[in-house]
């Protein structure tokens, strides 16, 4: 029945578009439909009847289309303009709202909005296609046949179906019937009584309609339909999977109002106000009516939360405690709160409109048309209830932190946390509650300050100092002012990251206050200031980075030109090291009668003018005052019997910002090296002075008494050259291989381009603690770490210094022994000129001599002591000297023997522990020092025996070869030494010097024996 | 599908495409329409049929051929 004023080409693809839809919808038919037919051939009645039922279904698709046109509008079949399309229908707004329509259906059927947001993916895609152009027509279309699952209807419909159905069923008996038709009626009741049986569950109310209307129950289908307009029990019960009403009819009104009025008073319970219905008992329980049924019940539990949450929140955001991190904290939950309330203020309009709409509200039907209901106030604040539920997470987290840990906690939702919404909404806070923190780091990384009222930035200013470390028991602007709190750098922050920001600050910061400068960093801040905010992670840590080397660098460079930092380590190093050798030459020189005497009749004026003219005559004069201005002499504090020697020194004063690096603990151990230092030296320089005299006196007093005491003087000189070498070698060792590499190191350090103020401290104090250590000062712990086999063998081990010190006291033992020979040796000479003068006098006539009077203990006290027994027994004879007269005499000088060879001896035994102790040392400089030291094997090192000799044995071997290879080391560094001798230093001409003294030394003992 | 078949190759793929998306739509609307008969329908839509109209139409199709197909699949059943 094709419309004749069509286009007839369009209507020709129209009728063969419905055709195939007609077809595709029809499935074909089964051969037993028709096997009660008596046709012959089954095939051809089969294409029969197909053809004949597509004919008919034809027909009544397009009455059906032709009724809605005509029904519905004036040209249904006008070419498919707007205009047309929107007159053709019964509400343009119903096909133009179909998205709308389909996504609150897909809303209301699913519980999970993903259909929905599938739909709305799918349907912003289906815009952007050009093809179509009448994607409404076909959404509403799709909406249509899905909703005829539902048993909603249009009441537009009304007056299509009535006329359809008896269309259908004009059709049904029309003349056309054939067979098939007749068929039809055959099976009615079958399908029928299945219907019941099935069709019910199906709840495809169409279906069960029709059936009646295939029975020719047409009243009813009329009652159905008419039942759709007005709410009645019918409907209640077909509408079934609605939720809410799955009661009968009167408890369905019943709940009906009682939702009615619970929805009513959501908004208010929302906002955690009490209402008639439901109450807050307290803040942090709600109670629920006890008559309602559980399903209603178990609804408003759910609602519950959000109010109970909001009311939880909503008294913290109006507290007023906490810092500030916190405190912003509260405001980003506030603002929440606000969108939550709005979200409230949304519903409450809802659900107004909705009430209104029906009137008075007492129809339960009323409101589920409004289309709100409780369960869907439920779904509606589900996203709010879980923002809720985070935050109120957050909150009661945030009790116990501060700070940095709070803004850990939630990074750590924002970033750990597998819900993409606690993700985004924890990101959100985070952007609020990292402003303080933001604010706080902006201020200390350009200027410096630290404006934190609540301890909540992870640099923290303690106002006790812990006294952990002795080693900086002085309190330090650099190492204590602020301390870096670990706890408390949020996870937004590498711990690396903080220990960079810690030092810009502290570098600000001590610029500022240490050095003086506040004006290069208020024009820095200036100039570098710059907002931080969270997010930007990358432009953030480029500024940071620029901040870093920028303050760095201007920290150096005041260090260096400012301060003069390098210059101080200089002089530290030439004065306080004994690096200017001619100074402290002069200096001992001058200094050296003085300090002879007891403690406590040194002077300090006398010390710091002889100092002056020590700087005044040495080449000390050329460095600059400002160096020179700092340089003291003094005395230690003075304990009881102490001559001047063990309490003087030098002292180099260092003040304000150097000390940040030449440290307190660095100074004491500066004094602490130079009070070594200058024990060596003094000894060096006894041993010198006792040396010079013998040598000068070998040749005019002590050729005298050869025949007493020329053995004597022999061993005297062979044990004094032995010191002097031991000496020799230590200062050697101690200044060069020590002192000079550990200073290359330091500068090494120090040049460094990126070098930091940390970095330059922890190079001067590498520095002094490599000078201490391998300078044999080094206490128990590094001592007892390269000695840990001979331990357990040895007595407690005793430390280097206390060895060296041993053995320098027996060095000065020794000498005042020798001094004891010597003058000794001169008495004897002068006893011995005077006896010949004597002689010589008397000569002239009487002989004889009375020797009565040589009791006294100095027998050249008086004139006439002397014996005669020269002229009795011959001059020279030594029986002479031991006879019974000289007694006394005799005493002193094996005394003297005695003394003289103990000490001589305690010298070797403590020299070849000292030597055995450092052939075991795990510092290769220290062990050069031993083979130094003991170059052609004169001391014998007890060796230390393995447990397994097999591998001590290898060990030994080792070791031989070991000490070969640095024999010749050593030997290569003597010529070099040697050859070097313009370099420059004084301390080293002054060192090859004495080293030839020494050789000179070594050599005239044994010529002199040789000639005794 | 005729009226599309009609029309240039890269139209063909647009609306390849919108038929796709449809699908999909259809599919979550539970209409069981399938591809050929979405298309169909698409083409009749795009020619001016009125949506409801169609929408009533193939209910009322499904409707016959459901019961037909009930009665001829019962007798086998018994």
């Amino acid at each position: 029945m094709s419309n004749p004023a069509r286009n007839p080409a369009r209507a020709r693809r129209l009728d063969d578009a419905l055709s195939q839809l007609v077809d595709g919808l029809t499935p074909a038919l089964p051969v037993s439909a028709i096997q009660h037919e008596d046709y012959a051939d089954q095939e051809e009645a089969l294409a029969a009847a197909e053809s004949q039922r597509h004919h008919a279904l034809m027909e009544r698709a397009w009455r059906i289309l032709d009724t809605h046109a005509s029904t519905s509008g004036p040209d249904p079949g006008s070419p498919a303009g707007l205009g047309g399309r929107r007159g053709s229908l019964a509400g343009a707004e119903n096909v133009n709202n179909a998205p709308d329509l389909i996504k609150r259906k897909l809303r209301r059927e699913n519980v999970s909005p993903d259909k929905a947001v599938r739909f709305s993916n799918l349907y912003s895609r289906l815009l952007t296609q050009p093809v179509l152009s009448q994607k409404w027509g076909i959404l509403f279309l799709l909406y249509k046949l899905s909703a005829s699952e539902e048993p909603m209807e249009e009441g537009r419909e009304n007056g299509a179906r009535p006329r359809r159905n008896t269309a259908i069923d004009s059709d049904d008996e029309g003349p056309a019937v054939s067979s098939s038709a007749s068929q039809q009626h055959h099976r009615v009741p079958v399908a029928k009584l299945e219907r019941q049986s099935s069709l019910r569950h199906d709840i495809n109310r169409d279906g069960a309609e029709y059936a009646g209307r295939n029975a020719a129950e047409r009243p009813i289908s009329r009652v159905e339909t008419g039942t759709n307009d007005r709410p009645s029990d019918e409907n209640i019960r077909a509408s079934s999977p609605r939720p809410s009403s799955a009661h009968a009819s009167d408890p369905a009104k019943l709940s009906g109002s009682v939702e009615y009025r619970l929805l009513r008073d959501l908004p208010f319970n929302l906002q955690g106000l009490s209402s008639s219905n439901l109450q807050f008992s307290s803040s942090s329980s709600l109670k629920l009516p006890s008559n309602l049924s559980a399903p209603i019940t178990s609804l408003l539990n759910t609602l519950a939360e959000p109010c109970l949450l909001y009311k939880g929140l909503s008294l913290f955001v109006e507290g007023s405690d906490g810092g500030l991190v916190n405190q912003s904290l509260r405001s980003a939950i506030a603002v929440e709160l606000r969108a939550y309330l709005s979200l409230v203020a949304t519903l409450e309009a809802e659900i107004r409109q909705a009430l209104a709409a029906i009137g008075d509200g007492t129809e339960p039907q009323g409101v589920r048309k409004g289309g709100v209901t409780l369960k869907r106030c439920v779904v509606w604040t589900r996203d709010a209830t879980m923002a809720l539920r985070l935050m109120s997470l957050i909150v009661e987290e945030a009790q116990s932190k501060r700070g940095g840990q709070l803004i850990s906690l939630i990074h750590g939702f924002s970033t750990s946390h597998g819900d993409p919404f606690v993700c985004a909404f924890a990101e959100k806070l985070l952007a609020h509650v990292t402003r303080p923190f933001y604010d706080m780091l902006r201020l200390w990384i350009y200027d410096g300050e630290l404006s934190d009222p609540y301890k909540e930035f992870f640099v923290a200013d303690p106002e006790f100092r812990p006294k952990t470390d002795p080693r900086r028991i002085a309190t330090s602007v650099w190492e204590d002012k602020y301390k870096l709190d670990d706890d408390l750098v949020p996870s937004i922050i590498t711990q690396e990251f903080a220990k960079k920001i810690f030092l810009i600050g502290k570098s600000l910061n001590f610029i500022r206050h240490g050095c003086g400068d506040s004006a290069w960093v208020e024009a820095y801040s200036r100039k570098a200031s710059k907002e931080l905010r969270y997010g930007d992670t990358a432009t953030l840590e480029i500024s940071i980075d620029e901040a870093y080397k920028t303050t760095m660098a201007r920290l150096i460079s005041l260090m260096n030109g400012k301060f003069n930092l390098f210059d101080h380590l200089k002089a530290l190093k030439s004065y306080l090291l004994l690096g200017q050798g001619d100074f402290i030459a002069l200096l001992m020189e001058s200094l050296a009668t003085n300090l002879d005497r007891p403690a406590n009749s040194q002077y300090r004026h006398t010390l710091t003018a002889q100092l002056e003219h020590a700087i005044r005559a040495s080449n000390a004069q050329y460095d600059t005052p400002e160096v020179l201005r700092r340089l003291d002499a003094r005395m230690l504090e003075l304990s009881h019997g102490e001559i001047g020697w063990d309490c003087f020194t030098l002292e180099y004063k260092i003040d304000a910002p150097v000390d940040v690096v030449i440290t307190p603990w660095a100074s004491t151990q500066y004094l602490k090296v130079f009070n070594f230092l200058w024990r060596i030296k003094r000894v060096e320089f006894a041993l010198n002075s006792t040396w010079r005299r013998c040598m000068t006196g070998a040749r005019g007093v002590l050729g005298n008494v050869e025949d007493q005491v020329g053995a004597d003087w022999k061993r005297a000189r062979c044990v004094i050259a032995e010191m002097i070498h031991f000496v020799n070698q230590l200062q050697y060792y101690i200044l060069f291989e020590v002192i000079e590499s550990s200073w290359e190191q330091l500068l090494d350090a120090i040049r460094k381009p990126d070098c930091t103020l940390d970095d330059l401290i922890e190079a001067h104090t590498k520095y002094l603690n490599s000078i201490t250590h391998k300078g044999l000062l080094g206490s128990a712990s590094s001592s007892r770490h390269g000695s840990s086999t001979s331990t357990s063998a040895k007595q407690p081990e005793e430390s280097f210094l206390s060895q060296l010190h041993q053995i320098l006291k027996f060095m000065l033992a020794y000498k005042d022994s020798v001094d004891g020979l010597y003058s000794f040796s001169v008495a004897e000479f002068t006893r011995r000129q005077e006896l010949n003068a004597k002689i010589e006098t008397r000569g002239a006539g009487q002989w004889g001599v009375r020797s009565n009077s040589r009791g006294g203990a100095s027998s050249a006290s008086t004139p006439d002591i002397r014996p005669d027994s020269a002229s009795v027994d011959g001059v020279n004879t030594p029986l002479s000297l031991s006879g019974p007269n000289f007694a006394a005499d005799d005493n002193m000088l094996s005394s003297l023997r005695v003394r003289l060879r103990e000490l001589s001896s305690e010298f070797r035994s403590r020299l070849t522990v000292l030597l055995g102790d450092l052939s075991y040392q795990p510092d290769v400089d220290m062990r050069f020092l031993g083979v130094v030291m003991n170059f052609n094997d004169v001391y014998e090192i007890p060796k230390r025996r393995k447990a397994a000799s097999a591998t001590a044995r290898d060990k030994e071997k080792e070791r031989e070869k070991e000490k070969e290879r640095e024999r010749e080391k050593a030997k290569r560094r003597a010529a070099a030494s040697s050859a070097a001798t313009g370099s420059g230093a004084e301390s080293f001409v002054q060192k090859e010097g004495r080293r030839e003294r020494r050789d000179t030394g070594a050599i005239d003992p044994g010529f002199t024996s040789g000639n005794g | 599908m005729p009226p599309k078949s009609d029309q240039a190759d890269d139209k063909r793929q647009a609306a390849r495409e919108v038929i796709d998306i449809l699908q999909e739509i259809s599919d979550l609307l539970n209409t069981n329409l399938d591809r050929t008969e979405l298309s169909l329908c698409v083409s009749l839509i795009e020619n001016g049929i009125n949506p409801d109209a169609l929408a009533a139409v193939i209910r009322d199709l499904r409707k016959e051929t459901g019961s037909s197909k009930r009665v001829v699949n019962a007798p086998t059943v018994e």
